[in-house]
């Protein structure tokens, strides 16, 4: 574990500052690591997603013995020195040849990773096309019914969105949107239930990962018709090697920050009830009112009905009505009644 | 005039912006990503597979494009931007979620006092400069009462009265206070942060003290009696016995006398180690002669026998002589 250091001027007391947690965090540094032998097509594969990575990318060029799903230390100690928080490593062997290993941190700690096999490779100057400048996102497109029911293809898209998209912008400039990556799963070779298959890897399909270009096209309307042009790279990747995230780690990774109360009046969070807009528009809300009560009812005010300070505990208790305390007033008019009658 | 032959032929001119999917399609503006659910079309990807994938990846993308460009926009030098809603898709966070600071003293006095602070600015309306100024640091203006060319003198004060030397040491004052509470604010937080480990520790370095305060006070010449008191210095009192109260419930009796019974049978487990090593002794002794009750005393008599030459060397010589005191030769071999 690297030592904590205080600060001891002004300046590395702003760096140290920059790396310390976020409610909103910043876009995630990846690294890239060549393994001990890396080999033409991986190192290649490397060099261009680290061009459309740039400018959040850092090589390590030179070898390095890692091995990340025996031992992880080494790459919690790049994390922690270069504020990085995904790897992406390249090592190429006589078992798994071309492969390439998506790790993602957490905390300093290895969160989760994906090891896949480069089986076809297309590289971008392949293609006559305008590359994307650094520093432009990518539109993402995912196509299988696989990445919302299987374990190892939802993680695929986690980890692929956080190496491409993962950062929350709040606004973007809708000409600067110039490539899209689209990433679709070969159709299935037998019958893959959701939950197994987890441990053959073998027999999980082919994931086709394509890079292309956008041409905005006049529709008439506001929206433009878009046309694709492959742009490169282009990969096939095989599912090897996994890791899932432990329980306990994954769910303070996907602790969110508490809502403004600003935010939560804007309607984003908790679902606003009875609150809808209509096709104008409009804000249209539905309130519900409890039953009235008629007899709290303001009716027309008399002199002669008015209740006076001294009248009013009197009248309520005969209202209230029935007491044994009445009797002798009862009694009386009663009386009274039958003398008339006789 | 018959426009509509005019309109279609506008109209084909663009190609269409719909999208049909049979399985509606799952886009997240936040992270411009869109994700088509709908299966694998087997045929056509077998038949030419880059035209599929780049087709089934033009219908979504398309798709996220027409809520793209839905989106309200804000005007900007550069062009609109579209202002995009927050992401819907979960992904884990990179660092833990940041800990709120704690409150400064200042700041839970004010909260409990209901007092509203209000920030004070960091810059100051300087009249005579007629601009800005820091309110302190370079340039600042709480030096202004150092720097002026003239100075008030009080009519009582000293010959060698510096006003302006006075004013920088009473600053200088006002900066080691706000350093000293900034510290101390420090120290609270870092106490607050371990507050479960940390009481434990306070509690026993109080114990601790006090202890040592009490064995101090009684450690003079005259026990602490005739020393002087300081102020505010409380009589030292020592542990005041507690009983039992004279009536128990029969439980409780029954329990506590059967404790004791216990303790007896086993020896107490809360006497002094001196006193257990003593019984033991005495039970090994009595072992040892056979419940002769620790009259005699073995290691004497073991010395006496052998000449002082020690167990070992009798047992040697009582097999020897095979066997001529049994009772001198069990204690030999023990």
């Amino acid at each position: 574990m690297l030592r904590v250091v205080k600060p001891k001027n002004a300046r590395s007391k702003r760096a140290l500052e920059a790396r310390e947690p976020k409610e909103v965090e910043d876009p995630r540094t990846v690294i890239f690591v060549r393994g001990s032998h890396t080999g033409e097509v991986v190192g290649s594969v490397m060099k261009e997603l680290m061009a459309l990575k740039r400018p959040h990318a850092i090589s390590f060029s030179k070898k390095n013995l890692v091995r990340p799903f025996e031992d992880a230390t080494s790459l919690e100690f790049w994390a922690h020195k270069n504020d990085a928080s995904i790897f992406v490593l390249g090592q190429s062997t006589k078992k798994r040849p071309n492969g390439l290993t998506i790790v993602r941190m957490f905390d300093g700690k290895l969160l989760d990773m994906c090891e896949l096999g480069v089986d076809q490779f297309v590289s971008m100057d392949a293609f006559k096309t305008s590359k994307p400048q650094p520093g432009h996102k990518p539109m993402l497109h995912f196509a299988s019914e696989l990445f919302d029911t299987h374990p190892r293809f939802i993680q695929l898209k986690s980890l692929l969105m956080d190496l491409f998209n993962g950062e929350v912008i709040e606004s973007i400039y809708l000409a600067g949107l110039e490539h899209v990556i689209s990433v679709t799963v070969a159709p299935l070779p037998g019958q893959l239930a959701s939950a197994s298959g987890d441990q053959d890897s073998g027999s999980l399909p082919i994931v086709h990962v394509r890079g292309y270009g956008t041409k905005l096209l006049a529709s008439g309307q506001r929206i433009p018709r878009v046309e694709l042009v492959p742009m490169g790279p282009s990969l096939d990747l095989l599912l090897r090697r996994h890791q899932p995230a432990d329980p306990e780690l994954w769910k303070a990774a996907m602790r969110r920050p508490k809502l403004k109360k600003q935010d939560v009046e804007k309607g984003l969070g908790k679902k606003r009830k009875n609150l809808e807009v209509d096709e104008m528009g409009d804000l249209r809300g539905r309130v519900h009112v409890a039953k009235q009560d008629l007899g709290k009812l303001q009716t027309r005010k008399m002199k002669g009905l008015k209740v006076r300070a001294g009248e009013e505990e009197e009248e309520e208790s005969e209202s209230g009505g029935g007491g044994e305390n009445d009797e002798s007033n009862d009694t009386r008019p009663m009386k009274r009644k039958k003398e008339k009658g006789v | 005039m018959d426009v509509s032959d005019i309109l279609a032929s506008q109209i084909s001119k663009h190609k269409s912006i719909l999208v049909e999917k049979d399985v509606p399609l799952d886009t997240d503006v936040g992270f411009l990503t869109v994700t088509d659910p709908s299966v694998v079309d087997k045929e056509s990807y077998d038949h030419d597979r880059e035209a599929y994938l780049q087709s089934t990846a033009r219908d979504g993308i398309q798709h996220l494009l027409a809520a793209l460009f839905s989106l309200p926009t804000l005007p900007s030098p550069e062009g609109p931007l579209a202002q995009l809603p927050p992401p819907t898709t979960q992904l884990p966070r990179a660092k833990p979620l940041p800990k709120p600071k704690p409150p400064t003293k200042w700041q839970r006095f004010a909260r409990a006092k209901g007092i509203s602070s209000q920030r004070r600015d960091k810059k100051i309306w300087d009249d005579e400069r007629q601009a800005w100024v820091p309110r302190w640091g370079w340039r600042g203006k709480n030096r202004d009462e150092e720097t002026q060319w003239l100075h008030e003198v009080p009519a009582n004060a000293d010959a060698d009265h510096d006003p302006s030397k006075e004013a920088r040491v009473a600053r200088k004052e006002r900066t080691a206070k706000n350093e000293r509470q900034r510290l101390q604010n420090v120290a609270r937080a870092q106490q607050g942060r371990t507050t479960a480990t940390a009481t434990g520790t306070q509690v026993d370095r109080k114990r601790d003290i006090n202890r040592t305060l009490a064995t101090t006070r009684m450690s003079t010449a005259s026990m602490g009696k005739f020393d002087r008191v300081l102020d505010g210095e409380k009589k030292l009192r020592g542990v005041k016995r507690k009983f039992d109260p004279i009536e128990k419930s029969v439980d409780a009796e029954k329990s506590a006398n059967l404790a004791l019974i216990k303790q007896i049978g086993n020896g107490a487990p809360g006497g002094s180690s001196l006193k257990k090593v003593k019984r033991d002794g005495l039970d090994s002794e009595s072992g040892g002669n056979g419940g002769a009750g620790g009259v005699v005393n073995v290691r004497k008599a073991v010395r006496f026998a052998s000449g002082g030459q020690g167990a070992a060397a009798l047992a040697r010589k009582s097999v020897v002589g095979s066997g001529s005191d049994g009772r001198q030769k069990r204690r030999g071999k023990r």
